[in-house]
């Protein structure tokens, strides 16, 4: 067998293989096509034969997606920026020295990384309601967001951090820098692809969070869309195609984001977790 | 005060500024609700006492009274079910994977990682996609299944108490063996690939150069991955929200669901907080393996 059919033949099984797999995504996105009758057809149809694209419309009115969706951003937006404004400094510390103390301090945030959410809800939402803060659902939602992913973002930029030579550091401090010039000017530029990639990914995990805001935000008009979702789901519903676009409508900029960056965003995350 | 100012531009300050503020911040936030949870179990909670800090310490009886309710051991053992198959499903279709596309062929490492949306889709999502194609009338599962003969009648997937907890399992293996496959595949990468020439110069067939230097060279990344899938599987929440919220009668119901559900349906905070305590202590300890296991990689 020559390299070349070796090699389609391999193409060609990875497809099937993908298609396989991807094969959840392909059905949610075909029944947001599909009429209440022919989404209860049997044999059910694989390929749309009358595409309803005014569920889209319908969906996005009726369940008030403009407002979930503002929500989510406001949500993940906030976290992402507490985390990056406190977490970056932290994972250059963190990679700059060895000693004991540093040792420490990186086991105490591994720890951190691996609570559970639905376990830790219990006692921050006592605490939060003892101190009042409660009162601002968002808010209180974002600093939990922010305390659960930050350790994970602080592992992901420390990586990048360690891969920026230190003698450039050095360079910039014999030439006049003070530490805070060299960290903004020299060190921080080199990083910079990183913090990006981790940014996205802790954006993604904050977009898509549902235990703090299903627990935390009772006011239904400050809920993200997770929640607004979940609650669309009722024990005995038949309206999937109408639940389908409403996921397909929050999943979709997710995704793009997702394959516009695939690989730096799968490098990025290799470097965190195993090294 | 000059040299303190000094200090925070131009040295040992800097450093320890830039430290002490997020770990302030994760010990306020983390730290503390973690030892206020381990207060909490030996509290009475009710909706009364929520508001203020003192409320009556009973000791252990929140453990006790807990280990004498009906549905706990069965609740635990689902736990044990859920985390099991989850990682060997996980692990096992993602070890496969990651051998496939270990071959090297144009176009690899691109679809490799597109099976990775499955990870970064949120939970609820994937939970509303799998809820939909398992249910028991018109899920395309059920079709499929039908139409290739496995099974004559329909499976109520999540109503049947036989088959709910695996209607998460399910979904939970499909989301998280990408993952899997793309740590797996680091591993698999990072072996020098002399090691395989030499053993092929020297007759080894493919099993035999699997179990003698693949399997043994990724002893370290397969500690690391089962560790990490034990994480993921304990956090995993959503899933069970989407598609049976822990019934019918409990049937698929974890004990990460069950404390979130005993705070927050059944307003028990104290009852919540023992379950939680016990769960934490169990994902310790999986991170302590996990940390063990990539310990030469933090220490650098």
């Amino acid at each position: 067998m020559s390299e070349t059919t070796r090699n389609r033949l391999m193409l060609a099984i990875a497809l099937v293989l993908a298609a396989i797999y991807l094969f959840p995504l392909y059905w949610m996105y075909i029944t947001t096509l599909k009429s209440g009758s022919a989404m209860f057809a049997t044999p059910p149809s694989f390929w749309p034969s009358d595409p309803q694209w005014s569920t889209y419309a319908y969906v996005w009115e009726s369940r008030n997606l403009a407002r979930y969706m503002g929500n989510s951003l406001i949500i993940a937006v906030g976290a992402v920026t507490v985390i990056t404004l406190l977490g970056t400094g932290c994972a250059y510390v963190l990679a700059r020295y060895r000693n004991g103390w540093v040792d420490v301090g990186l086991f105490l945030i591994l720890m951190l990384q691996v609570l559970p959410a639905s376990l830790m809800i219990t006692p921050i939402f006592v605490g939060f309601s003892q101190i009042g803060l409660l009162d601002y659902p968002r808010l209180a939602v974002i600093i939990a967001i922010a305390a659960k992913a930050m350790p994970f973002f602080v592992v992901l930029v420390r990586a990048t951090f360690m891969s920026v030579p230190m003698e450039l550091e050095e360079a910039a401090l014999v030439d006049g820098n003070s530490r805070v010039g060299a960290f903004f000017h020299i060190v921080l530029p080199l990083a910079r692809n990183g913090i990006l990639v981790s940014a996205i990914l802790i954006f993604m995990q904050a977009f898509g969070e549902f235990v703090y805001s299903k627990s935390i935000i009772q006011a239904v008009e400050y809920q993200p869309a997770s929640v607004g979702l979940n609650s669309f789901m009722g024990p005995n519903t038949n309206e999937w195609n109408n639940i389908m676009a409403f996921a397909t409508i929050y999943v979709t900029p997710i995704l793009a984001v997702f394959v516009l960056l695939q690989r730096r965003i799968v490098s990025g995350l290799t470097s965190g977790a195993l090294k | 005060m000059r040299k303190i100012i000094s200090s925070l531009t131009d040295g040992r300050g800097f450093d320890i500024g830039l430290v002490a503020l997020p770990l302030g911040f994760l010990f306020l936030m983390s730290g503390l609700p973690l030892l206020y949870n381990v207060l909490m179990s030996f509290q009475e909670v009710d909706m009364f006492s929520l508001g203020s800090f003192v409320r009556p310490f009973v000791g252990f009886s929140n453990y006790v009274a807990l280990f004498s309710e009906p549905e706990t051991w069965p609740i635990f053992a689902n736990t044990a079910i859920f985390v099991t198959a989850s990682i060997a499903g996980q692990f096992a279709l993602g070890f496969g994977l990651a051998l496939f596309f270990w071959v090297n062929f144009p176009g690899a490492s691109w679809l490799r990682g597109l099976f990775l949306v499955s990870w970064v889709m949120p939970g609820l999502v994937v939970g509303a996609v799998w809820n939909w194609m398992l249910s028991g009338d018109f899920g395309v599962i059920n079709f499929l299944l039908r139409e290739s003969g496995i099974i004559s009648g329909n499976i109520f997937w999540r109503s049947d108490p036989s088959y709910a907890l695996w209607a998460v399992i399910l979904a939970n293996i499909w989301l998280g063996t990408s993952f899997n496959m793309i740590l797996l595949s680091v591993g698999l990468s990072s072996i020098p690939d002399d090691l395989f020439e030499a053993a092929e110069l020297d007759g080894a067939n493919v099993w035999q150069r699997f179990y003698t230097i693949t399997l043994p060279m990724m002893r370290s990344s397969i500690g690391a991955i089962v560790s990490l899938g034990l994480i993921f599987t304990l956090q995993q929440f959503d899933l069970f929200a989407a598609i049976t919220s822990g019934g019918p009668n409990n049937a698929s119901n974890v004990a990460q669901y069950w404390a979130w559900d005993l705070s927050f349906r059944q307003y028990d905070f104290a009852r919540g907080a023992t379950i939680s305590v016990i769960m934490i202590v169990f994902v310790m300890f999986a991170s302590v393996v996990y940390v063990r296991s990539t310990k030469q990689e933090v220490r650098g």
